[in-house]
């Protein structure tokens, strides 16, 4: 399903945080969108997930996003891997995996708290699921540990997990590698490439490993100041004058 | 994972628990039953308000106004019209006792629904101090609608009875076992079953889907929110949860005490709740459990004793009564606890310390078998 994102601009007092912000995520593709700090890559994330209220419009297919609540969002299928770790930090990863079906499942307080069959089904079904997106994302032996003990690299592949674990048409994912090592960076880039090729959904990336944004995306976005500077393949974006001027400071 | 044995012996432990407190009222006088049956109405509230404080991040203060709406709705729904003491005239509707506590206990969700567009919108410090609107509010209405609440002498609680057995009262007579089934151990077995159905519910609640939900919603509400959990509600679920988890204890304290007043129902009640809950270990059911037998049993066990050891001043005396030395005791076990718990930096005060212990006995008695054999 195509994302779209129309003039989209956001205000946080004087910042523009997005200033007529348009593109599109083909279905299925590696979408990238980088851009130096603050150039409203993260903002652009909370448009789409309805954290703020933003102007322009936002489509999922032919549903418009804009100015439905985080909540809808999610079960409409977007989900977003959080670039500041935000997992419940006391809890299991499957605990924190098994919050990602909370749009897929019902249980609610009365019938949870009278363990229906209904519910223990429901419980055990999505447990299986969850526990094997845990294998797919190299998080199996890890599944009864709390997040708070797990190193940084195993935590952003929890928050990534978690993502997946929404069974998203769109995986939005803030800085997925940001912080780890050599080889955890490469597994998360596998992770994605097998993420895309076995589940077909469509990844929005947003990275500032520059050689791992080049192998993977198959379209970039470059913001700047909350703007498109520049948008197209990656061989064309890398060539673009106006990229090379806000990551190098190079004038023309 | 738990081992399969490990699991038998849990269950073989809760099952010898569940026997003993069953078998209770052949074993304890009146006194002991009733500071039982206080205990596990305080277990149930305290249950409400570990989950919606520790679990969901919602402070409540307003604890006391909840269980006042589920003590005077039994007391007034329940109550027939006649003559209250200080020339008060009483009224209610003399509903059946069951329907009135059942009715009861919706009065307290609905006040919870009620007060949730606020709860839904505030958290943290800011929904605490505007949950103490509530307890004030409760107040004024408890000590001055004098027909439905007795003002400030308050109103005696009919018998709870289900089709003319009174599980709370001694008609009729039933003697099982030589031994005869007063009130008191009718009120025990039913606080007992209240009590454990309210801690089995709340597990299996916190466990499972909408627990999950709660706490990431405390401690990261973007992130639930962007998991599909509608915070609004979520907030207010837990607010109505809690408010009739406090109806029903309201409602046994009543039963237990006989007679509802409104000074019960102040300040220190929600404050005394709030001690519960943090020491026993924030979202912990099972620490709620033990903090509110803590609290809740001891004044009531040192002031009953505290003639018998004879340290304490008697009432009119100059010096520490018991009553005071109760409090300044247990308020310096509160610190203790909580002290504890925070240099651990972990949360859950009384089941760590009573982990460690169990943890720390093998070892006990590992040396005191060394000593025997020396
Ligand atoms: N909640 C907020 N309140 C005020 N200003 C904000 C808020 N969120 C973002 N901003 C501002 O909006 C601009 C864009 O921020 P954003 O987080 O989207 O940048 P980013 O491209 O994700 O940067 P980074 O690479 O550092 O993550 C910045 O100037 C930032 O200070
Ligand atoms: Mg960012």
């Amino acid at each position: 399903m195509r994302l779209s994102l129309r003039e989209v601009s956001l205000n946080f007092g004087g910042v523009r945080a997005l200033d007529g912000v348009s593109f599109d995520v083909e279905p299925g593709s590696v979408h990238a969108v980088i851009g130096p700090n603050g150039a409203g890559k993260s903002s652009c994330f909370n448009a789409v997930c309805g954290i703020y209220a933003v102007g322009g419009s936002i489509r999922l297919g032919d549903r418009e996003l804009t100015g439905l609540p985080p909540h809808v969002v999610a079960g409409l299928g977007v989900a977003r891997a959080f670039q500041n770790i935000a997992l419940g930090g006391a809890d299991t990863v499957l605990d924190n995996l098994m919050v990602a079906r909370h749009h897929l499942t019902g249980a609610g307080f009365v019938s949870a708290g009278l363990g229906l069959r209904r519910v223990r089904r429901e419980e055990h079904r999505h447990r299986l699921r969850v526990t094997e997106i845990a294998e797919f994302s190299g998080l199996a032996d890890v599944l009864d540990t709390p997040v708070a003990e797990l190193s940084y690299g195993d935590r952003k592949r929890v928050e990534f997990a978690r993502a997946l674990a929404m069974e998203p048409r769109v995986l939005l994912l803030d800085e997925p590698v940001a912080g780890m090592t050599y080889h955890e960076k490469a597994a998360t880039v596998a992770l994605i490439r097998e993420t895309r090729e076995v589940l077909g959904v469509s990844v929005v990336l947003v990275e500032h490993d520059m050689p791992l944004v080049m192998g993977l995306a198959d379209r970039i976005t470059v913001l700047d100041f909350g703007r498109v500077i520049a948008d197209g393949p990656p061989a064309h974006v890398r060539e673009h004058p106006d990229v090379l001027r806000a990551y190098l400071g190079a004038h023309p | 994972m738990s081992r399969p044995t490990s699991k038998v012996t849990r269950y073989a432990g809760t099952a010898a628990a569940l026997l003993l407190l069953l078998a209770m009222p052949y074993y304890l006088d009146a006194f002991w039953l009733q500071v039982g049956a206080f205990v596990m109405a305080a277990i149930i509230g305290a249950i409400g308000l570990t989950v919606l404080v520790g679990s969901a991040g919602q402070l409540s203060l307003a604890h006391a106004f909840f269980l006042a709406v589920g003590a005077y709705g039994y007391a007034f729904l329940a109550g027939e019209p006649g003559a209250g003491s200080a020339g008060t005239t009483l009224s209610g509707p003399g509903l059946p006792t069951t329907v009135a506590a059942l009715l009861a206990v919706a009065l307290a969700g609905a006040a919870g629904l009620a007060f949730s567009p606020v709860a839904g919108r505030l958290h943290g410090l800011y929904l605490g101090v505007a949950s103490l609107g509530l307890v004030f509010l409760g107040q004024h209405v408890l000590f001055n609608a004098r027909p439905v609440t007795g003002g400030f002498n308050g109103r005696p609680i009919p018998e709870l009875s289900v089709l003319g057995f009174e599980l709370t009262g001694d008609e009729p007579d039933l003697v099982l076992l030589g031994v005869p089934f007063g009130a008191r151990e009718r009120l025990w077995y039913m606080a007992l079953l209240c009590a454990v159905a309210a801690y089995v519910v709340a597990g299996r609640i916190v466990r499972g889907r909408p627990g999950r939900a709660l706490r990431l919603m405390r401690q990261n509400p973007i992130a639930a929110a962007s998991m599909g959990v509608p915070l609004r509600r979520y907030r207010a679920g837990a607010f109505v949860f809690s408010a009739m988890y406090a109806g029903v204890a309201g409602i046994l304290i009543a039963l237990t005490a006989r007679r509802v007043v409104p000074d019960h129902f102040g300040l220190v009640l929600s404050v005394e709740y709030l001690a519960m809950v943090v020491i026993g270990g924030l979202g912990s059911v099972r620490g709620a459990a033990v903090g509110a037998a803590f609290i809740t049993g001891t004044p009531l066990v040192l002031s009953h004793y505290g003639d018998a050891i004879g340290v304490f001043a008697r009432p009119g005396e100059d010096g520490i009564d018991a009553a005071t030395a109760v409090r300044l005791l247990y308020g310096a076990a509160i610190v203790a606890f909580v002290i504890g718990s925070a240099q651990k930096g972990r949360p859950h005060a009384i089941t760590i310390t009573m982990d460690r212990a169990r943890r720390a006995l093998p070892g006990v008695s590992r040396r005191r078998l060394q000593r025997q054999g020396r």
